[in-house]
């Protein structure tokens, strides 16, 4: 939040002192009404509660009591999580999910809108049904997918038999080796499509002269997409691929329904153990330390967000 | 104007008689993901419509012998107890989204209209406090607005889902709706004031239809994430008359494990209003994209 602040600073400073800006604030007041009831929405139901996270992360809860009983311990559950065994397990979870998914999904959906630009039969129909996992509920996707993946009947296992690859029904997601790689595979199918709809738009604002200009100019196809069409696209590629990074750091639904974090904890990821903490164990005080940390490396992430979203405004301002 | 850039490269392509590897990788690699996209959603319509006992063989039924909707029936038939638990389902989904897509829209468009065109101090911090929203995780926030809702008798109540829904709709409706407040032309809004419209007036009767696209696309994504949405409603409503499609149907299935043509059904039942939506409108989301995210 400082460096956005900082950020408006900046630009406020051309009006220096505190008078004149409460006079610029005066000048201004009607403006505000139109933005008071977003951000009074948004300051009941998100600061408020950001504030009474950090507050119960310095408490004990014991499990039974009310939460009012609550007792001081500092910074006891910081050194709890960052001591216990569980934590670097679900950490490095959390990062070959964040990481392997956000790599596919992107290089999937850019590859499909590369795919999809030049026109041919058949074009919308194919781009909507590439949406629609994307559109479909995530409690849906994930039933579909235990499914397909069931030990005894599911669909994948009985083509591998079928084809005499496997005596029997692999245990995809009941074993700890494969749990994680076959919901990653399910995660990429939720999320490439969003990878395209948004390189699908930006492909739109390659300028067609420059790209006919270096086809003259002798550039083959991939020194066409490697000089031209990706640099227009490094800003549209720096949002997609924090979006999806965010969305799959923030990941709940599939592992959860899916696997439920097991087995052993296989398939846990930061979020579906914070849940577990606070409403399977009634841990919230820990549970409550968790989220403050996720919510510091979300805050990193937060800032390279917010700096690739003003460089796209300052291009606006410039143009 | 790309069309027509298009199918003139196409002619030359195809005057240079010169196969274009490329081409033909792209559409290899569209054949997988159409085989990779459809055939997860043409199984759970193929296990839809086979009896229990028939989705239950190895080697299965690659095509149901005896196709029956009978899983179909059950779910829709108001006489069993299934039957009335998913409608009520169903329609407790669909007004929690609908409450939540107008009320969205009421309150985005101002604010997006405002940040396109006012710059008043903290304009700036508001838009990227506004933005940074999306970043956090719905489980930062579910234990303290559980203890928020209690507070303000909310709690098993759909107006905690709808005001929940609301605060990480807005974001990006904001967003989206703030590149096309963009595109419209200040000048026209001038042209009003000199003609003796109010700012307000100006804004309802000139901007306001300019921006029904946005406005459509807005409204989709609200509903959408609504009708998607499972974390809050999971934690936030115990009743079991009170639950939306997602939870009741995960606790359904919880009880009754291996119905799964039933709960393949019952998947696709609830992606069919959304797929349907997304579909007859998505040209409207796909530029609202174009236009709220990706303009340079």
């Amino acid at each position: 939040m400082t460096i956005v602040s900082g950020k408006t600073e900046v630009r406020q400073r051309l009006q220096p002192g505190w008078s004149g800006m409460l006079r610029k604030i005066w000048d201004h007041r009607a403006d505000y009404a139109y933005v008071v009831p977003a951000i009074a929405v948004m300051l009941i139901v998100i600061a408020y509660p950001i504030y009474y996270t950090i507050e119960l992360s310095f408490f004990n809860t014991p499990p039974g009591l009310q939460l009012r009983d609550k007792i001081f311990v500092g910074f006891d559950n910081y050194t709890a999580i960052l001591t216990s065994e569980v934590f670097w397990k679900v950490t490095w979870n959390t990062l070959v999910w964040t990481f392997v998914s956000t790599f596919f999904s992107f290089v999937l959906g850019f590859a499909a809108a590369l795919a999809l630009h030049r026109d041919f039969i058949g074009r919308g129909v194919l781009r909507a049904i590439l949406i629609i996992p994307w559109v479909i509920s995530a409690v849906a996707a994930s039933y579909i997918w235990k499914w397909i993946y069931h030990s005894d009947f599911g669909i994948i296992g009985a083509i591998l038999v079928e084809f005499g690859l496997a005596d029997r029904p692999p245990n995809f997601i009941d074993s700890v080796g494969t749990v994680l790689p076959s919901l990653i595979v399910v995660n990429i199918w939720r999320e490439f499509p969003f990878a395209m709809i948004m390189m699908m738009a930006g492909l739109q604002t390659v300028p067609d002269q420059l790209l006919r200009a270096a086809k003259v100019d002798g550039a083959n196809a991939w020194q066409r997409f490697w000089h031209v069409t990706f640099p227009h696209l490094r800003n549209v590629s720096t949002v997609t691929i924090l979006l999806l990074a965010v969305a799959n750091f923030n990941s709940f639904i599939i592992p959860w329904i899916m696997t439920g974090g097991g087995p052993s904890n296989a398939s846990h990821i930061w979020i579906t153990h914070i849940y577990e903490l606070a409403f399977g164990r009634q841990r919230w005080g820990v549970a409550s330390a968790y989220s403050v940390l996720l919510f510091l490396i979300l805050m990193t992430l937060g800032y390279f967000y917010v700096r690739a979203l003003s460089g796209n405004e300052r291009k606006d301002d410039s143009a | 104007m790309s069309t027509i850039a298009e199918t003139a490269s196409r002619g030359q392509t195809r005057r240079r008689m010169r196969i274009d590897g490329w081409r033909w990788g792209g559409r290899v690699f569209l054949a997988f993901m159409l085989l990779y996209t459809a055939l997860p959603m043409i199984w759970m319509l193929l296990t839809s419509i086979k009896s229990g006992f028939a989705a239950m063989q190895l080697p299965p039924q690659w095509w149901p012998d005896q196709p029956t909707l009978a899983s179909y029936q059950k779910l829709l038939d108001p006489q069993n107890s299934v039957g009335q638990d998913f409608l009520r389902f169903f329609w407790n989904s669909l007004f929690v989204s609908t409450a939540t897509t107008i009320l969205s829209v009421i309150v985005a468009v101002p604010a997006a209209y405002a940040f396109s065109r006012f710059t008043f101090p903290g304009r700036n911090f508001l838009f990227f406090a506004v933005l940074l929203r999306n970043m956090f995780p719905a489980v930062i926030f579910l234990v303290p607005l559980f203890i928020l809702m209690r507070a303000i008798g909310l709690v098993n109540t759909h107006g905690s889902l709808v005001l929940t829904y609301l605060t990480f709709g807005l974001p990006l409706a904001i967003w989206l709706l703030k590149g096309f407040y963009d595109n419209i032309p200040v000048q026209l809004e001038q042209a009003a004031r000199i003609d003796g419209a109010t700012r307000l007036q100006a804004f309802i009767l000139i901007v306001m239809p300019l921006s029904a696209p946005g406005i459509i696309a807005t409204a989709i994504y609200s509903f959408i994430g609504a009708w998607n949405e499972y974390i809050y409603a999971y934690t936030f409503l115990s009743k079991n008359e009170q639950l939306t499609l997602p939870v009741g149907i995960q606790r359904f299935f919880s009880e009754n494990t291996t119905d799964f043509p039933g709960l393949m059904a019952a998947s696709f039942m609830m992606s069919v209003p959304v797929v349907v939506l997304f579909l007859v409108l998505q040209r409207y989301f796909v530029r609202a994209l174009t236009e709220g995210a990706v303009k340079h």
